[in-house]
This record gives structure tokens, C-alpha cells and sequence, in this order.
């Protein structure tokens, strides 16, 4: 616990040393990001008349972004502790669970200011708000379960990150977030596959129900939700623990 | 390690190889044509080695370069599995493999050393005690305020070793560290090292250096392309050793 509590603090002081913003640069990026979808989406095109638009894209997007950029920062991250695990003992699961906290850390600051802003503005606040902590968790098990397969398998198999680099912008395209399943099409195989074959869609759904609906996500989403959580750490932890032991080797 | 006293270390019939390739991890397409095509076969780091050394032991690992004395070093630390066969050791293990290894460079000394402890299982009230008698060691002066980027070579590796130093083993395993830092110094962890030999710890140390071998161990291990043989008394062991270079050279 104190190994992991030291690696945690070397990663944020490497993160913010010698940056101006620093913890501010993760507001920068969502809200870039927010602020040309609803320019393209919300004015030009039209496609969306969602009330506070800005506001519902960016519910989506910071889910989003704590889930691709944890994958991403994991993927490297026993590659780039390569000396530590050459050359002594510890747990190797705290090298990807601390890159994973890290960046829980910061998701969870941007995720406050916007869960303020958010229910100050649409007024929102409602008993569903005290369900927002379990569907947190639940994400941060399901990242962490993918993030430590993608890291070990990733020492192993080079081609992984490019992989995972690949599929995420599709992956992003499709995921809910610059629109609901249920206004863009009513056809019940391509709802199957944007609600349910996308395992981080229910998270984006139930983040956003709560947050920008004010309504508790429904049963199915808050099952799914947990479900695709045991089951990520459950099948990552399995996968870590099959093949750790040779990691002195490959890194 | 259940039934192992603390600094026992028991091995038995240990083999483990390792492919010698420039690209270490394994790409997909190894795995979908068909794997580790083409390329060096793998080479025998240990072959069939057993040997059992008491708690407080000394023991040095000899052989020409690629013997196998520092797999053999990694096994024991638990970094490498074996292929086939037993290794255990009882206690705490520290390996000093690579002095500072795994510092952030854009820590301070003080911080590196809490670092550095937690990666060998020390909580943080272990640190606060040893925190200035690590220090001290190390002679770093005011720069233990200041990033190890900063550092001299010299400084970095006695600050390593101050820390791997300081961490009460029961088998503190060497890798031709001592190597290190001016005479004064090596003299210093020298006589680091005996103190914590005489407090009863177990020695396990690769060197080239006969004199040192002499001077810190009671008891030789040959290896020769990854084959125990010889293991003895060190001045049996080191003429051994001796006779065994010459011809092969």
C-alpha cells in the first residue's frame, strides 16, 4: 500500500512538473473537445436540440476520456517501469492500479466541477445523485480490470497499444456521447449494438442520466454497469496473474 | 517458504533459459504465423543447479562472463522464475542488482529513498526511523533537498547504496556493486556489509574480484555455462576457479 502510494505520487509530479496549467490542462481537453462537437453538431449541422447541449456532451466526454486515456497511459506503463520490475520484487499490479489512480484522481476533480455546474444549471439534484458513487466505482473497477490485461499483455505482445490506439477513436465515434441511442435511431439491432455491445455506453448513459437527467439510470444499466465490472477485474486480474511471472524478462 | 529459516536458501535441480533476441517482447504475428521462428536457440543460463546454504552463510558465485552467476542472483531474488526445479529463501531478500535503480530523477534524494524502500517492502514508519542514518551514509550534504537528476554518478550509486545498505536482509544478495564510488567508499560498504554479516545475515555475491572474494566469503560456487562445479571452501574454490580460467583461455 505504501509502494503504491509512493508510485501514485511520482506519476502526478511527473505529470504536473514544469506544466503551467497543470491540473487545469484537464479541463482544457474536454472542454475543446466539447466545444467543437457542439459547434458542429448543436449549431451548423442542427442534429442535436438537446437542452444545455455543452453540458450533456461533456458528461459523456469526461467519462470517455478517463476510460481511453487510463488504457493508454496502462498499455506503456510496465515498458516504462521497465528498471524497477528488472530489478526487485514488489507486486506488479501497482504499477498499472497507480497509473489508473492517477488518472481517477483527476477524472474525479473535473467530474466535480462539472456535477456542480451541471445541477446548478438544469437543477438536477435528485436522490438518483447518491447511486452517481456506485456507478463510479463500478467504472473505476472496469478500467482497472482492462487496464491491467492491456498493460501485461502489452509487455508481451508489442502490437497491443498501436492496437488499442487504433480502435479508440472508432470506439469513441460510436459510443453515446455526442447523442442519445434513443434519438438517433429507433431500429432495435442497431440500439442492441450502441447500447449494449459498447461496454463503456451504459457507463456514459448512467454518468449522464444522473447528472444531466436527474433520473436514476435504469435497472438494466445499473446491472450492466456492475456486471461489466466484476467481470473486467475479474478476467484482468486473471490474465496479470497468468502472465507476471515472466515480465523480468520482456521488459 | 514455509519450514525455511530466515536467510536459509535452498535450490534444487534448477534450470532456466532465456531466448537471446534483439526485440524481447513477442509481436502478434509471431503468434498468429506461428511463434519464434527463425533466430538463436535459447540459451542455458542454468542448468540442474542444487545447492543449500545456512543462515549467515557467505557465499560467492564465480565464472567467466555468461556462467549464469547472475541469473542465478535474480532467481534467488524471486525477479525470475525457474523453468524447472526449487528455489526458496527465507526472510527478507534485497538484491542490490543495479544501485538506484527505478529513482526518479526529478525526486529529491529524501523522496527517492522512500521510493526506493516501499519498492523492498518497507512501510513508512521503517523509513522515518532509517531515514537519516540512510543519509548520513549516502554523504549527500545539502543535496538530499535537491532532484537526483542533479546528482554526480558517484552520489546516485552511494545513495543506492546507502538505501539497499539499510534495509536489515536476512540474504542480501551483490552483483559486483561494490565496484563503485571512490576507495574510501568501497571501504565503507564493505564494512557495511560485514556488520550486517556479523548480525547474522546470509552473503550471496558475484564478483571477478578475487580479493574481495577472499576478503568477504567463506565459501565458493563455480559456474560454468550454467552447470555447478564446484562448490567449497573459497581458497579451494578460487584455485579451482583459477585453474579452470587458464585453460579455458
Amino acid at each position: 500500500m505504501f509502494l503504491f502510494e509512493q508510485l501514485v505520487r511520482r506519476e502526478l509530479r511527473q505529470k504536473y512538473q514544469g506544466s503551467v496549467l497543470g491540473v487545469a490542462w484537464y479541463l482544457v481537453n474536454p472542454l475543446v473537445l466539447m466545444a467543437a462537437y457542439w459547434f458542429l453538431f448543436g449549431v451548423v449541422l442542427e442534429t442535436f436540440t438537446y437542452e444545455d447541449y455543452p453540458l450533456f456532451l461533456l458528461c459523456g466526454l469526461v467519462v470517455w476520456i478517463f476510460f481511453s486515456q487510463s488504457l493508454l497511459a496502462a498499455a506503456s506503463s510496465l515498458l516504462d517501469q521497465g528498471a524497477l520490475i528488472r530489478k526487485a520484487r514488489f507486486a506488479r499490479e501497482v504499477i498499472p492500479a497507480s497509473v489508473v489512480s492517477v488518472q481517477a484522481l483527476t477524472f474525479g476533480v473535473v467530474l466535480a466541477l462539472l456535477a456542480v455546474v451541471t445541477i446548478a444549471v438544469r437543477g438536477t439534484l435528485d436522490v438518483a445523485l447518491l447511486l452517481l458513487p456506485v456507478v463510479l466505482a463500478c467504472l473505476a473497477a472496469f478500467v482497472l480490470g482492462l487496464a491491467l490485461a492491456v498493460a501485461v499483455l502489452h509487455a508481451f505482445f508489442r502490437d497491443v497499444a498501436p492496437i488499442l490506439g487504433a480502435a479508440l477513436l472508432p470506439w469513441f465515434f460510436l459510443s453515446p456521447i455526442f447523442f442519445g441511442v434513443d434519438q438517433v435511431t429507433s431500429n432495435a439491432t442497431y440500439r442492441f449494438v450502441l447500447e449494449w455491445l459498447n461496454p463503456v455506453a451504459p457507463y456514459i448513459v448512467a454518468v449522464r442520466d444522473i447528472l444531466y437527467g436527474g433520473d436514476a439510470p435504469s435497472v438494466a444499466v445499473l446491472v450492466y454497469v456492475v456486471a461489466a465490472a466484476a467481470v473486467a477485474l475479474v478476467v484482468g486480474r486473471w490474465v496479470f496473474r497468468r502472465m507476471e511471472s515472466e515480465l523480468a524478462v520482456v521488459v | 517458504m514455509a519450514g525455511l529459516r530466515p536467510g536459509e536458501i535452498v535450490v534444487e535441480g534448477a534450470w532456466r533459459s532465456f531466448s537471446v533476441r534483439a526485440d524481447p517482447g513477442r509481436s502478434l504475428k509471431e503468434l498468429v504465423f506461428g511463434r519464434m521462428r527463425g533466430g538463436p536457440p535459447p540459451v542455458q543460463a542454468l542448468r540442474d543447479v542444487s545447492f543449500h546454504v545456512e543462515p549467515g552463510e557467505t557465499v560467492a558465485i564465480v565464472g567467466r562472463n555468461g556462467a549464469g552467476k547472475t541469473s542465478a542472483l535474480r532467481v534467488l531474488a524471486g525477479i525470475v522464475p525457474l523453468d524447472r526445479g526449487r528455489c526458496e529463501v527465507g526472510g527478507r531478500v534485497v538484491a542490490q542488482l543495479e544501485l538506484g535503480a527505478g529513482f526518479g530523477r526529478g525526486f529529491t534524494g529524501r523522496e527517492n529513498v522512500y521510493l526506493n524502500a516501499a519498492l523492498h517492502g518497507l512501510s513508512r514508519a521503517d523509513v522515518d526511523e532509517r531515514l537519516d542514518d540512510i543519509l548520513a551514509f549516502a554523504g549527500l550534504g545539502e543535496f538530499a533537498d535537491l532532484p537526483v537528476a542533479t546528482y554526480s554518478q558517484g552520489m546516485f550509486l552511494r545513495l543506492g547504496f546507502a538505501i539497499a545498505a539499510h534495509l536489515d536482509p536476512d540474504v542480501l544478495l551483490v552483483d559486483e556493486v561494490l565496484a563503485v564510488g571512490d576507495e574510501a567508499f568501497q571501504r565503507r560498504c564493505e564494512a557495511r556489509i560485514a556488520e550486517q554479516i556479523a548480525g547474522g545475515a546470509t552473503l550471496v555475491l558475484v564478483s571477478h574480484d578475487a580479493a574481495l572474494v577472499e576478503r568477504t566469503c567463506s565459501r565458493v560456487i563455480v559456474l560454468d555455462h550454467g552447470r555447478l562445479v564446484f562448490d567449497g571452501p573459497v581458497a579451494e574454490g578460487l584455485a579451482y576457479y583459477r585453474s579452470e580460467a587458464l585453460v579455458g583461455a
